[in-house]
């Protein structure tokens, strides 16, 4: 149990480069290797350190955020007290900016004001990594920082360690201080605070554009990075889903692929992650590509470098082929093919 | 009211420390999800779920029973164990003594009719429809049977119906069955019936308390109303390594009954909460289920993988069922066999039945141990 910190992930970011999987939902909220979230790598790094207390800021777009955290239950955050607490920008006007928006804090300053912990961690919600933030805290504590910056090779990774009493102090003073969010106070080399830049070892990227979205997702299938990323006793919790194992047909090949629970594949399937429930008709080619849950893709299709979100349908014998270095998205819920009225 | 104490001592070691209804099924389930799930579909919300032998794991499998949605303020799903009274620990000695010791229970819901189910066979069953044939009929308790192919009635209790499917005679395990409706154990009371009955049996000395040779016997001997309850679909009891084999083999059957993929009709179960599957370069998987967690570098085929499985480079394994977190060596070759939870199959394990049999191999730690040791 870690009584003295409290996690704060801000989920008010939007990417512009990642708009086609962001249409419907908060960037927290895209779905990634085949059956999370984004959230559901800092949630979890904050579960399994202990941490009780999370209060989640969302900003557009967040029913389908709420939908997936519900009651907290699946990261054992459904508590009497503590827990998840969920605090929506109160009103779509308000201009929070970065990362740690004091602003947005100024709103619901009462969760900081009654909450118990010492130290707050403020995070974004599109960083796929597994930290332990134990040592982090300890870290910060021995070196006598204010205000803690975690990055990666020299770079911020959008993560800020800080004493509470501190934090509540830089959300009162954000009009004297200029300080509109956490950046803002960790970068002012004038500033009268010790800053401190931690810097993290281990495989660490911030989600913010389709390439890079598409890269990380591929990453996964590098033997060493699924097991850096999910080890067995810290796993990345999600919301669970009662599908059936997955299914391969007689005729199915599937290699150095990433498939979750639900599918039904009697295609061929390389290099790709395979999501939820997804189905791969016979005579089909999925190479390189991400398939989010629910999508069916029909017979004698051939899809390379693409990106389907869910819901989606190909209809037999298409073909969408795209540079590896550029891939195709097709939206949430289209058609695609013949007959298709997309 | 679910039984769900039995044994299941056919099931051999698989059984030694956990009950018979708690056995891995599916590639992801446990038995007792197929009737636990069964009550959250057919609209019942209250479950008693009696345990006797080796309860910790179904205990804590069961919980509260958020899985299948039975977490509620009012009924519920309710683990009851035997207990002690004043002057003796009283075990469940029969079927019908476990409902008799829990009459407390039922009393204090009040409920106009029971629903008895045993916790040992793999099915899915709408056990609304069976009330409302029970309520059609006006019976005092429906028992749902099933045909059986007549070679094997004796194996089972044979119900003989008059052409209203009112039950005249029981016979168990017959040589000469006059009728192929198989009792599947599943039972509908009315309650005021199913009280009167249970405390006349305990009063009886001679009785087994068993619902079968007992309780049925008796209502039919008072000439209380019986009707018989067709059930048309899957339905199989696994309790020897072959059934609970030949189970597994049939999910892998396109045209199979037990569809898992109905999402109208889900069946529940604990969720591990593992990564996706990772089939490696090398792996190749045709006709199988593969669960959450399992990372496959070897040739799986006609095999049902459950979660965190690890089937390592070289090895082969065919028509067989790998249990949750079992590790397949090296160049191990595996046919037809089921491998216990937890198993470490040591790197080029040769695993298969001889040329002219086909009995299935359940390879446990003792087994690996047998094989080291040879």
């Amino acid at each position: 149990m870690n009584k003295r910190l409290l996690g704060v992930i801000d989920a008010t970011t939007v990417h512009e480069d990642l708009e086609d999987l962001s249409l419907h939902r908060s960037v927290a909220a895209i779905p990634f290797g085949g059956r999370y979230r984004l959230i559901d790598f800092i949630l979890s790094n904050l579960v399994n350190s202990g941490i009780e207390s999370v209060a989640i800021f969302p900003k557009y777009q967040y029913r389908s955020l709420m939908d997936h955290l519900g009651s907290g239950r699946n990261w054992d955050l459904n508590r009497k007290r503590d827990g998840l607490f969920f605090f929506p920008a109160s009103n779509t006007g308000n201009h929070y900016t970065g990362i740690g928006t004091l602003d947005h804090f100024a709103d619901n300053i009462d969760y900081f004001e009654r909450s118990t912990q010492d130290y707050a961690i403020i995070a974004n919600s599109y960083t796929v990594f597994n930290m332990d933030f134990q040592p982090l805290l300890d870290w910060h504590i021995q070196s006598g920082c204010d205000i803690t910056e975690v990055q990666k090779n020299g770079k911020s990774l959008g993560i800020y360690l800080v004493e509470k009493a501190l934090l509540m102090d830089l959300i009162k003073t954000r009009n004297e201080t200029g300080y509109f969010n956490m950046r803002d106070a960790a970068r002012d080399t004038s500033s009268q605070f010790q800053l401190c830049y931690y810097d993290y070892k281990g495989y660490a990227v911030m989600v913010d554009s389709i390439v890079n979205y598409f890269n990380v997702s591929m990453d996964l299938l590098k033997p060493e990075v699924w097991k850096e990323l999910f080890p067995k006793d810290r796993p990345i919790l999600t919301k669970v889903k009662d599908e059936p194992p997955t299914r391969y047909e007689v005729d199915a090949s599937v290699k150095n692929s990433m498939v979750a629970n639900g599918g039904v594949i009697e295609g061929t399937v390389e290099n790709s992650i395979i999501g939820r429930g997804v189905k791969i008709g016979k005579g089909t080619v999925v190479r390189n590509c991400i398939i989010m849950q629910k999508t069916q893709i029909k017979e004698n299709c051939l899809l390379e470098s693409v990106i389907v979100d869910k819901d989606a349908r190909i209809e037999a014998g298409t073909v969408i082929t795209a540079p590896a270095d550029a891939p195709a998205v097709i939206r949430k819920g289209t058609v695609q093919g013949v007959g298709s009225k997309s | 009211m679910l039984l769900a104490g039995g044994r299941g001592s056919r099931l051999h070691s698989l059984t030694k420390s956990l009950a018979k209804p708690a056995v891995p099924f599916g590639g992801k389930y446990r038995i007792i999800d197929f009737p636990l799930s069964n009550c959250t579909n057919s609209g019942i919300h209250t479950v008693g779920v009696l345990t006797q032998y080796q309860p910790l794991l179904l205990n804590s499998y069961i919980g509260i029973g958020s899985a299948w949605d039975l977490d509620r303020k009012d009924g519920g799903v309710t683990v009851l164990p035997p207990y002690a009274e004043s002057s003796e620990v009283k075990w469940y000695s029969g079927t019908a003594s476990a409902i008799f010791q829990n009459l407390n229970y039922l009393d204090q819901y009040n409920p106009e009719y029971v629903l008895i189910l045993s916790g040992d066979h793999i099915y899915k069953m709408n056990y609304e429809l069976m009330l409302q044939h029970h309520e059609e009929k006006g019976a005092d308790v429906t028992i749902s049977v099933i045909e059986v192919p007549w070679d094997e009635t004796n194996r089972f209790g044979i119900m003989n119906t008059d052409s209203e499917l009112r039950i005249t005679e029981f016979e168990e395990k017959p040589d000469n069955a006059k009728n192929n409706l198989a009792s599947m154990g599943i039972y509908i009371f009315n309650w005021s019936v199913l009280r009167e009955y249970l405390i006349r049996d305990d009063l009886n000395p001679e009785s087994s308390h068993d619902f079968g040779k007992d309780i049925i016997p008796l209502l039919l001997e008072k000439k209380m109303k019986l009707f018989a309850y067709p059930f048309k679909g899957y339905w199989k009891d696994v309790g020897t390594i072959q059934s609970l084999w030949e189970a597994n083999m049939d999910l892998l059957d396109k045209d199979c009954d037990l569809n898992l993929f109905d999402q109208s009709w889900r069946i529940y179960s604990v969720n591990p909460n593992q990564p996706p599957q990772y089939i490696c370069p090398e792996g190749t998987v045709s006709e199988s289920l593969v669960n959450e967690g399992c990372k496959i570098e070897g040739a799986v085929s006609r095999t049902v993988v459950f979660q965190g499985v690890t089937v390592k480079k070289g090895a082969v394994v065919k028509e067989t069922v790998i249990m949750p977190e079992a590790v397949i060596g090296l160049n191990c070759v595996i046919e037809k066999a089921i491998v216990s939870p937890g198993v470490y199959v040591p790197d080029g394990t040769i695993i298969r039945p001889d040329a002219d049999s086909n009995e299935i191999t359940l390879v446990s730690e003792e087994t690996i141990g047998e094989l080291q040791s040879n």
